[in-house]
């Protein structure tokens, strides 16, 4: 197996050449050639398109970056006016409420105040009316005691006093009486 | 066992060689001819021309999926190529090394091409030929910027050493900058180039003889696993050697360009 390993790398050997490897005018100016058009079809045609392309790229990438900034400027300051027209609208409407609570109160207060004043009216006539009734009963009852009085004392004493001599009297008499109203109104 | 050795064939150096197809053009002792290697360096030019035509034909600013590609691929160059290495002049330099850049993926590509698995920049004439571009732009840079006595005091005696030790450095500055440059760039990528496609060689026809090997034929997926990393790999590789071809004619371009210290 040595033996033919060895005889196959020498056979190698014997196939193998430098000489092989040695360039050759025929590549050197066919490469020559191949590199020279290759460099100029790079220089003239793809870098410019290439360096074309991303101005203008850069230029639309720059654009729409200053419109983007434009829009959002005007998007910011929209913002700013809603939010102003906003505060606007709940300051207005905090007005018309504190507008409408005061007014609410002073209602309140108003009606508050008439229904008091209608309140102590109504006391003050019932006490009027009270006192004016009670003023004319007594008046009645003075008239009417003092001729039951006169009555009682004419049959006690047997003879009709005369109404007028002894109307002091009475008066008097039912003042007495009157007074002792203060104390129960036994009187009557 | 023996089976198995007499079924493979190991890729030999004639795998680089390829014959005139049809009819080919002398000037001088110069033959020009299509073969397989002029035939992928065409294909790969139809690829870059096509690749940026299709996708630049109409630019939009809302871009369609192949003009995102490329206009990508560009940006990468410009961004992690050039502009690191040039700054401002980052957009003087970008056709030449967004075209280095290109051209050379697009065709160490086909070393993972099925079918085709080959590339041409596997074939050191082709480097060499980007390699001398490179070699020229940056000295033509310096000197241009410098006047060509001032590019030579730039290049040959880096300042802050101390006396004694520019007969030494000279010599080292002037065969580093102006020989070996453009000999690693070119071999640096037909090497890559060269060796990939002997791993995939080697795993694939690998794979083939062990198939016909009788018992040894279990061990027939390791060797077509191994094949499939490596086409993932290689794909890295071309990328890769794209990446590091333009990012050092960038960085030899912005060195030449430097201020003197």
């Amino acid at each position: 197996m040595l033996v033919n390993i060895a005889s196959s790398v020498i056979a190698a050997d014997a196939v193998n050449d430098k000489k092989d490897l040695y360039p050759h005018w025929n590549e050197l100016i066919v490469g020559a050639i191949a590199f020279t058009i290759l460099f100029v079809f790079m220089w003239k045609w793809v870098m410019p398109a290439i360096n074309k392309l991303l101005e203008q790229r850069r230029q639309k990438i720059q654009g729409d970056l200053e419109k983007a900034e434009h829009a959002r400027r005007e998007a910011q300051s929209e913002l700013a006016d809603y939010r102003a027209q906003l505060a606007g609208a709940r300051d207005e409407a905090n007005r018309i409420i504190e507008e409408g609570r005061r007014t609410a109160d002073q209602l309140r207060k108003d009606l508050q105040a008439k229904a008091e004043r209608e309140a102590q009216a109504t006391v003050a006539r019932a006490q009027e009316e009270i006192r004016a009734e009670r003023d004319r009963a007594l008046q009645e009852l003075k008239a009417r005691v003092g001729a039951i009085a006169v009555d009682l004392a004419g049959r006690v004493v047997g003879a009709s006093l005369d109404e007028k001599a002894h109307a002091k009297l009475i008066d008097e008499y039912i003042a007495q009486v009157a007074e002792g109203d203060g104390k129960g109104s036994g009187g009557g | 066992m023996i089976g198995v050795l007499a079924a493979f064939e190991a890729p030999t150096t004639k795998d680089f060689v390829w014959a005139c197809w049809g009819p080919s053009l002398r000037i001088g002792g110069v033959t020009i001819c299509l073969n397989f290697i002029t035939f992928l360096v065409l294909l790969g030019f139809l690829l870059f021309i096509g690749f940026f035509f299709f996708a630049l034909r109409r630019p939009r600013i809302v871009p369609g999926k192949l003009q995102i590609l490329a206009e990508m691929g560009i940006q990468f160059v410009r961004e992690n190529v050039a502009g690191p290495m040039l700054g401002p002049e980052t957009d003087r330099y970008m056709p030449l090394l967004a075209t280095l850049f290109f051209a050379i993926l697009f065709w160490n590509i086909f070393e993972v091409v099925p079918g085709i698995n080959f590339s041409s920049n596997s074939r050191i004439a082709f480097p060499m030929v980007m390699a001398v571009v490179s070699w020229v732009t940056y000295n033509a840079v310096g000197i241009n910027k410098h006047g060509f006595v001032g590019y030579l005091k730039f290049v040959l005696f880096p300042p802050g050493a101390p006396l004694a030790l520019y007969p030494l450095l000279v010599p080292i500055e002037f065969i580093t900058t102006i020989v070996i440059r453009p000999i690693t760039l070119s071999v640096r990528l037909a090497a890559n180039l060269l060796a990939g496609h002997f791993l995939l060689a080697v795993f694939f026809l690998g794979t083939i003889a062990l198939l016909q090997g009788g018992w040894i034929a279990v061990f027939t997926p390791i060797s077509f696993g191994i094949a499939i990393v490596l086409v993932g790999f290689e794909i890295f590789v071309s990328v890769l050697q794209a990446f590091i071809f333009s990012i050092l004619t960038a960085s030899y371009i912005g060195g030449a360009l430097a201020e003197e210290h």
